[in-house]
C-alpha cells in the first residue's frame, strides 16, 4: 500500500516536473490505450509459449532429475546402511570367534598342565616305591650280613676262648661249659 | 533532456494488423520474448545434461523449480499440484521481465498496467471457475464467513464481496506501480547526475547504486508476491477457507 502511494506521488511529481508535452500526449504512456491490444497479443504469445516450455520440458525434467537423485541418494543411504550392518555382524563374528579361541586354549592348556601333574605324580609315587624297596632291600641285606657277621664273631669268641683257655690251663677247656659262657658273655655284651 | 516517462514508450519495431486487431511486434514484445528466451535456456538447455550432481545453471533451475513447488505445496496443498506449472510460469515470466527491465536500455513489460492486469485478471478468472467448478453454487458461501452474528453479516458480506472483487486490481497495480516507480526513480536520479555534472553528480550516482539493488529485491519480490497471492487465492478456491 505505502508502496503504491509513493509511486503515484513520484509519479505526479514526474508529470508535473516533466511539463506540458507529457500532458498533452495523454500522460503516461501506460494509459494509452492504442497500445494495449499489442501488448496483449504478445503477453498471450509469450506467455503460452513459456507456460508450454515449462510444462512440457521443463517440469518433467525437473521433477524426474529430483526424483532419481532422491533414489540415488536413498539407495546409497540404504548401501551404507547395509555395509555397516556388515561390518558389525562380521566384527561381531570376528570377535566371538576369538573368544572362542581363546577359551579352547585356555582349556588345552588346563588340560595339559593336569595331565603333566598327573604324570608327574604317578612317576614321582613310583620312584618312592622303588626307593622304598631298594631301602627294604638294603636294610635287609644289612640285617642279614650283621647276623651273618655276629656267628662268625661268636665262632671266633669261642675259638678264641678255647685258645685262651687252652694256653691258661694247659688242657682242653670242656666245649660246651666254654660255648655256653661265651654265649652268656656275647649275650651280656651286644 | 529526456523525460522520466519516456522510457515506458511502446514502440513499434514491426507494425501490422490481424484483421483489425492491432498485433504489432513492439519493444515490450521483443522483451517479453527475450524472458521466456532466457527462462528457456535455464530451464531447459541448463537441465539438459540432467546431472546428478547439478552445475550453476541447473542448480538455478532446481533452486526455481524447488522454490514454486514448496510454495504451492505450502499454501495450497496437493491439490495445487495441477496449477503448479502455470504458477512456476507466472512466477518465472514476471522474474525475468523486472531483472531484465533493470539492464539499461531495457523494457520492461511488467512496467505496463495492461500486461500486469492481464496476468491478474486471467488469475482472478481462473480462481473464480476453480472455485465454481469445485464447490458449484456453494462456492458462494466464502462471502459469508461462519460464526458471525446475522447483524454483522450484513456488514462482512458485502466487505467480503468488494474485497474479492479488488484482488486483480491490487494484485495488478502492486507489480506494476513498483516497477513504474523504480523505474522512474533511476531516471530522475539519472538526470540529476547529468544536470549537476562532475563535481556534485557522484551523490546522485551512488544513490542509483544503491538503488539499483534495493530494485533487484523488488524485482525478486514482487513476483514472489504475485506468485504466493496466485497460491493463496487458489487455495480460497479449493479449499474454501478464510
Amino acid at each position: 500500500m505505502k508502496k503504491s502511494v509513493y509511486s503515484a506521488l513520484t509519479a505526479a511529481l514526474v508529470v508535473g516536473a516533466s511539463g506540458g508535452a507529457q500532458a498533452a500526449e495523454g500522460g503516461m504512456p501506460q494509459l494509452n490505450f492504442h497500445d494495449f491490444a499489442p501488448q496483449l497479443v504478445w503477453l498471450l504469445i509469450a506467455f503460452v509459449v513459456l507456460y508450454l516450455i515449462m510444462s512440457r520440458l521443463a517440469v518433467p525434467a525437473i521433477a524426474d532429475t529430483l526424483e532419481k537423485r532422491q533414489a540415488k541418494i536413498q539407495g546409497d543411504l540404504d548401501a551404507a546402511e547395509k555395509a555397516s550392518e556388515d561390518t558389525r555382524a562380521a566384527v561381531d563374528a570376528y570377535q566371538k570367534r576369538l573368544a572362542n579361541a581363546r577359551e579352547e586354549a585356555r582349556g588345552l592348556t588346563r588340560a595339559r598342565s593336569e595331565a603333566d601333574a598327573s604324570s608327574a605324580t604317578a612317576e614321582l609315587t613310583k620312584l618312592g616305591e622303588k626307593l622304598t624297596a631298594q631301602v627294604d632291600a638294603a636294610e635287609q641285606r644289612i640285617s642279614g650280613q650283621r647276623a651273618k657277621v655276629m656267628e662268625g664273631l661268636e665262632d671266633m669268641a669261642h675259638d678264641v676262648a678255647a685258645d685262651v683257655y687252652a694256653k691258661l690251663a694247659g688242657s682242653a677247656a670242656d666245649k660246651g661249659a666254654l660255648g655256653a659262657k661265651v654265649a652268656a658273655a656275647a649275650k651280656g655284651s651286644v | 533532456m529526456h523525460s522520466p516517462m519516456e522510457q515506458f514508450e511502446i514502440k513499434r519495431l514491426l507494425a501490422f494488423h490481424i484483421g483489425s486487431l492491432d498485433a504489432s511486434f513492439t519493444n515490450s514484445a521483443l522483451w517479453m520474448l527475450i524472458a521466456v528466451a532466457l527462462a528457456t535456456v535455464v530451464f531447459v538447455f541448463g537441465m539438459s545434461r540432467k546431472a546428478m550432481v547439478p552445475g550453476r545453471l541447473q542448480s538455478a533451475a532446481e533452486l526455481g523449480y524447488e522454490f514454486i513447488a514448496g510454495m504451492v505445496r505450502d499454501n495450497v496443498g496437493s491439490a495445487g499440484k495441477k496449477y503448479f506449472p502455470f504458477v512456476l510460469t507466472l512466477f518465472i515470466f514476471i522474474l525475468f521481465c523486472n531483472l531484465l527491465g533493470l539492464v539499461p536500455y531495457a523494457f520492461t513489460p511488467t512496467s505496463h498496467i495492461i500486461v500486469t492486469f492481464a496476468m491478474a485478471a486471467t488469475v482472478f478468472l481462473g480462481v473464480t471457475i476453480i472455485g465454481f467448478a469445485k464447490h458449484g453454487a456453494h462456492f458462494v458461501s466464502f462471502f459469508v464467513p461462519k460464526g458471525v452474528p446475522f447483524v454483522l453479516l450484513l456488514l462482512l458480506v458485502p466487505i467480503e464481496i468488494i474485497s474479492y472483487f479488488v484482488r486483480p486490481f491490487s494484485l495488478s497495480i502492486r507489480l506494476f506501480a513498483n516497477m513504474l516507480a523504480g523505474h522512474t526513480m533511476l531516471k530522475v536520479f539519472g538526470g540529476f547526475v547529468v544536470m549537476l555534472g562532475l563535481y556534485a553528480g557522484w551523490a546522485p550516482l551512488a544513490f542509483i547504486v544503491a538503488f539499483t539493488g534495493l530494485e533487484l529485491l523488488i524485482a525478486f519480490l514482487q513476483a514472489y508476491v504475485f506468485a504466493i497471492l496466485t497460491c493463496l487465492y487458489l487455495n480460497d478456491a479449493i479449499h474454501l477457507s478464510h
